[in-house]
């Protein structure tokens, strides 16, 4: 087993309330605990190349999760996702926290496919039964797919799965059936604490863009560095969990089951 | 090929993506094929088995188009306490439940909700990407919610009666008709061949007392019993049966083993320990809120409600919030750190952190005391303040004075009180004014004065008298801040933090406990903890601490049918078998105290709780207060959920002799019902009828309907109806001719009479009452929210058996869900900073109804106000004088899961968390090389067990930390034989570990009864000594 990943923080303080009444700095006593940093410099931009048409996608707004997997479970009731499988849910984290008032800290993290402008799952069908809608969702083609596999492993957020049931390759379509019938995504209306937006990037008047337009200098996508150009963003993403978490840090664990 | 996958989620602990495989249960919903996909998916198919859409709204211009294979219905959910209002979503042709979602309507599922005069078209449109309506208005269900349909296919549901096989508990039954049931547990008899069984008829003796010696416990009658969980919006049925018709006394819930310290606690504060009013933090204003022992956002009662306003206080920056918690969980961001804290502390100290923040509020003049001086609600009014306190009555504080602990009354200083009024509520409370006069504190118009320490002539005698105001801060000054931080582990300057935080808000601040009390000491932590808000007055202010909205009632008299009373109604009477009420009235005291030593009682009394489902079990097999003849268990599993009984009780509980009946109403075999003679099924989720209003949490009028949106699964009866509780009652009250039941039970305000005969007989006209409610009725529900809610499939009910004027309405309630007071009328119109539904009657620094109780063993008096003090036996003997440190060196505590709904275990959370590991410490794991996955056993005085670790911070050093909700022996984690049919055998429905089955036995009561709480009787759980092994 590994050690629990750590968060080191330069700038934390161990700080509690003074003593003395009306302190003029207002948030002293909730200081025990890093503040995520946003960096502006890797913040992606999410302006799509207008072609006039939708184009969908989702943004996470981190500080609204509570991790109740209500994403997670509707998920599978919407779309008879096997057991042991996902096509989201939220990774929970318990942190330890150093240099910290407050020994250790939840961090939730919810996770689909990101539909990606630059999938690295297309290229590697030998069958091309997975690609590219024109209103951006990546999708496979059941008719086509052979199960092989190949877009399991070139995907680098492990979004995809092998679903025994099918037989075939599986993911998250931004739940397209509901959305081509003008309908949310089933993880989207069931958000408890309203932290997945979905909706047309391209269309300036609409929810999603006004909020990707206002928390511009906050937005981080997953792994920036291999250039994939995701179509879910998400505010209060720490720069640690945009990679892969070396650690474990686990309040549970699926149960694991056989394969056949 | 899959377990390179697997490593990228052990660092989140939930494996996202990795593959598996396995049949889901109840999925029997068609693929999703068909002309329609591929139209929208260019030709492709590419939506594998996902389901059809309900409807189809136009993003363009709105037009909705329905499904016509899928029903969708607003109804209740019953996957945790809350009953959240939701949308259920149903295949027509299979009638399988195919997903849940939230109703926009009910405020427990939405925030802001929908007004209710929208359509149910419109209702549905707001729900879609339209406009983006359905970001704005977004109605959830949670992850439990979403789960907990599986178990309506469940194949451990019991869909006929059962009679046991062999011994109690063997999982042997047998399926009976219930023309048998009926008949065997009305007229009793030779029933399992191990000789006669009095059945329900014979034991309704309403005439013989049970005991003739001490009449005060009532007739033989009160030897039936029904233990129930909560009210789900049909214990108004079960209680016209049991107390009115059948007439036993004996009917209580789940409370005192689940979170009532906290509620005992509130009602002490509240000044009602009966009802036990409380109030919640007002999260959609507030701007600092202080959670103790219990976790916003990660579970608890409203949990949707909750955790989503706390997510947009946080995110939006205005809600700043602390959780003080032994354990770390959900209600914890990262991603918010800068808004939200969690400090962790000792098991059951949390009176030792709030004393302390008290002491330093009194010594820094942080206590709001221009507000506390007004000794009633006229006076406080007039200067602003929505609510007050008893915090200038005096009290008599003598030491050794036969009223001590009482207020001092109008009649003791001579103001003229007939005498049959002496001390009762026509004698008024006095307070010292400013001019040093002694007046009634309900008519002052002055403030009072809050240091009026004095001596003062009663009887002829000096007598010192205090005021609630001068006992409490003695109370909070008993220790220094460092001997608090001492006991609780946490530091000073955290301690004076949070009393400096709390206090700098004005009244848009709060501080709120629940579960987390269920301690040695759990009754005067949370009156701690709720005491600190009664001095910041922030009770019925916007942004403070707030009332609950409560209901439209359906079992009133009235205004359409009186569902309270009926000819022949009986009024139960007796001693209750918890003995919550004072043991000073009881023939055992008169005969002790005739011989002259009236302490020690042979047990425990609890005369300021409600009643006590933690005493019933180990009372009645012993027989003290008296024994039982019949026991009824309704939806209900105190086996699993009462600490530590299990272990004293199981062997005297299968024995028929010292309980002759156990029957089980109940959808599900779980640990309790196992040992039930006969099991009847029940109703379950969306097959059932109610009524609900939200606990608590939700500041405006609310009503949710449940109703039966899918046909119950259940055998039906001769009549042909579904077999359930309220068939079942009503076929016992036709079979004993009880009052209340049958032809003519129900009057309407006119005088006419209509039967009781079905559940919608009752149902249906409780809806009237509730549809007719308050200054103007309900609309009428059109044909088209008939048809678009499923509403239309109870039309023949609804006409048949309501009037003409009004069963449009009622089905209104249903085509909604509900009844609901606009969410804009939350606060009071002509004064917007106050709340709109606000508590009336003075909060109690001081409760005399505690302050004036004696221990029984001891005939010690308890403290009347908030006090720390450590977790102890029921005659005080702290508990780590016994079970000290050395041998027990760490604690265990239980916390509620996010995700598992402990009762209904065979759902797709369970393979989603499995498991629940017990999370320890790196430092005491480290003491005994113990990492993460590791086997270990915990052992307390009262049991051992066996564990997987879990290591890391999120817990405080020394304690260990056990979820909620696993550990199951039953509930499908034991194949039952129904008839010559196996129940499936299902492992995994075994996994983890129970607390509740390392609970404590109470030394102090002889070891034979489980440790409780002295002032609440609540079980603990929290704080229970451990150690932890390696194996």
């Amino acid at each position: 087993m590994k050690k629990a990943f750590q968060i080191p923080d330069p700038a934390a303080r161990a700080v509690s309330a003074p003593p003395a009444p009306a302190s003029p700095s207002r948030r002293n006593f909730l200081r025990g605990v890093p503040v995520l940093t946003a960096a502006a410099a890797i913040a992606p931009t999410p302006a799509i190349a207008s072609t006039g048409r939708q184009q969908w996608a989702m943004l996470i707004d981190v500080r609204k999760c509570i991790g109740c997997q209500a994403c997670t479970v509707s998920c599978i009731q919407e779309n008879a996702v096997p057991e042991g499988s996902f096509r989201t849910v939220v990774s929970t984290y318990s942190v330890k926290l150093t240099d910290s008032a407050q020994p250790a800290g939840t961090y939730v993290l919810p996770r689909l496919c990101n539909h990606c402008d630059n999938p690295p799952c297309i290229p590697v069908c030998p069958v091309s039964a997975t690609y590219k809608r024109e209103d951006g969702i990546v999708a496979v083609d059941g008719d086509r797919c052979v199960g092989c596999a190949y877009c399991v492993q070139a995907c680098p957020y492990d979004a995809r799965f092998i679903n025994h049931e099918t037989n075939k390759a599986d993911k998250c379509t931004f739940c397209a059936h509901r959305v081509d019938a003008g309908l949310l995504p089933a993880c989207v209306e069931t958000c408890v604490g309203g932290a997945r937006i979905f909706g047309d990037i391209n269309d300036p008047e609409g929810e999603l863009a006004r909020r990707l337009k206002e928390a511009q200098p906050q937005l981080k996508v997953l792994k920036p560095e291999l250039e994939t150009a995701p179509r879910v963003f998400y505010i209060g993403l720490d720069e640690r969990f945009t990679g892969k978490v070396e650690g474990q840090g686990t309040l549970w664990k699926p149960r694991s089951l056989p394969h056949a | 090929m899959k377990i390179e996958r697997r490593e990228i989620i052990a660092a989140g602990g939930l494996a996202a993506f990795a593959a598996g495989f396995s049949q889901t249960l109840g999925r029997m919903v068609a693929n999703f094929t068909g002309p329609e996909e591929k139209k929208i998916a260019e030709g492709r198919h590419i939506h594998g088995r996902s389901a059809e859409p309900e409807f189809t709204v136009d993003p363009v211009t709105g037009e909705f188009t329905p499904n016509p294979n899928q029903q969708v219905s607003y109804t209740a959910c019953l996957g945790c306490t809350t009953q959240c209002g939701v949308r259920v979503r149903i295949d027509k042709a299979s009638g399988q439940v195919i997903r849940v979602v939230g109703n926009p309507y009910s405020p427990l599922s939405t925030e802001p909700h929908l007004p209710m005069k929208a359509s149910v078209k419109e209702s549905l449109v707001a729900m879609s990407r339209f406009q983006d309506k359905g970001l704005a208005g977004r109605s959830t269900a949670c992850g439990r919610g979403n789960a907990a349909m599986d178990q309506m296919n469940s194949p451990f549901r019991v869909l006929t009666p059962l009679k046991r096989v062999g011994a109690r508990n063997s999982g042997q039954w047998q399926p009976i008709s219930f023309e048998q049931l009926v008949k065997e547990v009305v007229e009793g008899g030779d029933l399992f061949g191990e000789g006669h069984v009095d059945g329900l008829a014979a034991l309704r003796d309403l005439e013989q007392p049970i005991d003739a010696a001490a009449p005060e416990l009532g007739k033989r009658v009160n030897q039936v019993a029904v233990l129930t969980s909560v009210n789900d919006g049909r214990e108004a049925f079960s209680r016209r049966f049991w107390n009115q018709a059948y007439g036993t006394l004996n009917h209580v819930g789940h409370g005192s083993y689940c979170g009532g310290a906290y509620r005992s606690g509130s009602g002490a504060l509240f000044g009602d320990l009966k009802k036990m009013p409380h109030a919640k933090p007002d999260l959609a204003n507030a701007e600092f809120v202080l959670f103790i022992g219990t976790a916003p956002g990660n579970a608890g009662n409203p949990f949707k409600r909750t955790g989503g306003m706390l997510a947009k206080g946080r995110a939006e920056g205005r809600l700043d919030y602390v959780v003080v918690d032994p354990v770390l969980n959900n209600s914890h961001n990262l991603a918010a750190a800068e808004h939200g804290r969690w400090v962790p502390i000792r098991p059951g100290t949390d009176g030792a952190l709030v004393m302390g923040m008290m002491r330093w509020m009194f010594d820094n003049a942080r206590v709001n005391t221009a507000y506390l001086a007004w000794p009633n609600l006229k006076a406080a009014q007039a200067a602003g303040e929505p609510s007050f306190t008893n915090a200038g009555w005096l009290v008599i504080a003598e030491e050794g004075h036969a009223r001590q602990g009482r207020f001092l009354r109008g009649s003791d200083i001579g103001m003229e009180i007939a005498a049959e009024d002496k001390y009762k509520d026509a004698d008024p409370y006095v307070i010292a004014t400013a001019g040093g006069e002694l007046v009634a504190a309900e008519t002052a118009t002055v403030p009072a004065v809050l240091e009026a320490t004095r001596v003062i002539e009663l009887g002829g005698k000096p007598v010192t008298v205090k005021t609630s105001f001068e006992l409490l801060r003695e109370s909070a000054r008993a220790l220094s801040i460092a001997d608090y931080s001492a006991a609780c582990g946490i530091p000073e300057e955290v301690i004076v933090g949070l009393a400096e935080e709390f206090t700098r808000h004005g009244r848009k601040a709060s501080a709120i406990a629940h579960g987390g009390m269920m301690a040695g000491n759990g009754f005067y932590n949370a009156y701690s903890v709720v005491t600190l808000n009664a001095l910041i007055g922030n009770l019925n202010c916007k942004g403070g601490f707030v009332m609950n909205g409560g209901g439209f009632k359906d079992n009133g008299a009235g205004p359409r049918y009186d569902l309270e009373a009926f000819p022949g109604a009986l009024k139960p009477s007796g001693t209750p078998l918890g003995r919550n009420v004072a043991y000073e009235r009881s023939a055992e005291f008169k005969r002790r105290q005739a011989e002259g030593k009236a302490y020690p009682a042979s047990d425990a009394w609890f005369p300021n709780a409600p009643g006590l489902g933690t005493e019933w079990f180990p009372g009645a097999l012993r027989g003290y207060p008296y024994g039982l003849k019949a026991l009824v268990l309704w939806s209900c599993n105190p086996l699993y959920g009462i600490t530590g009984v299990r272990p004293l009780i199981e062997k005297d509980l299968a024995d028929p002799k010292k309980l002759p009946l156990i029957i089980s109403v109940d959808p599900l075999i779980n640990e309790s019902n196992a040992f039930a003679d006969y099991i009847v099924p029940d109703s379950l989720m969306y097959e059932s009828w109610g009524w609900t209003a939200p606990w608590n949490g939700v500041p405006t009028k609310a009503t949710t309907a449940r109703w039966p949106v899918v046909e119950p699964k259940a055998a039906r009866t001769p009549a042909g109806a579904p077999i359930g509780m309220e068939t079942f009652y009503i076929a016992l009250a036709r079979a004993m001719k009880l009052p209340g039941f049958g032809a003519d039970a129900i009057a309407d305000m006119d005088g006419g009479r209509y039967p009781l005969d079905t559940p919608e007989d009752w149902y249906l006209r409780g809806g009237a009452n509730i549809a007719f409610a308050g200054k103007a009725p309900v609309a009428d529900a059109s044909d088209e929210d008939l048809q678009l809610s499923g509403v239309e499939r109870l039309r023949p009910q609804l006409e048949g058996v309501l009037k003409p004027d009004e069963w449009r309405k009622v089905a209104f309630l249903f085509t909604r869900g509900g009844r609901y007071q606009p969410a804009t009328e939350a606060q009071d119109a002509e004064q917007p900073d106050w709340q709109a539904h606000r508590f009336t009657k003075p909060l109690w620094l001081w409760n005399e109804m505690v302050g004036s109780a004696r221990n029984t063993l001891t005939g010690a008096r308890f403290g009347g106000c908030a006090q720390w003090t450590p977790p102890a036996f029921y005659d005080g003997t702290p508990m780590r004088q016994i079970h000290t440190e050395a041998d027990w060196p760490l604690q265990i505590i239980s916390y509620k899961s996010a995700l598992q709904n402990s009762y209904s275990i065979a759902t797709r959370i369970t393979g989603l968390h499995p498991d629940n590991p017990v999370v320890v410490h790196p430092a005491d794991a480290e003491k005994l090389g113990l990492k993460s996955g590791d086997t270990a056993r915990i052992r307390t005085p009262g049991g051992a067990a066996e564990c997987t670790v879990i290591v890391h911070e999120g817990v405080t050093a020394g304690v260990m930390a056990i979820e909620h909700g696993y550990g199951h022996r039953e509930l499908g984690a034991r194949a039952h034989r129904i008839g010559d049919q196996a129940q499936p055998d299902r492992p995994d429905l075994r996994a983890g570990i129970n607390l509740n089955e390392l609970g404590l036995a109470d030394p102090t009561r002889g070891g034979k009864v489980i440790w409780v709480d002295a002032v609440s009787g609540t079980a603990v759980r929290q704080g229970l000594p451990a150690r932890l092994e390696r194996v």
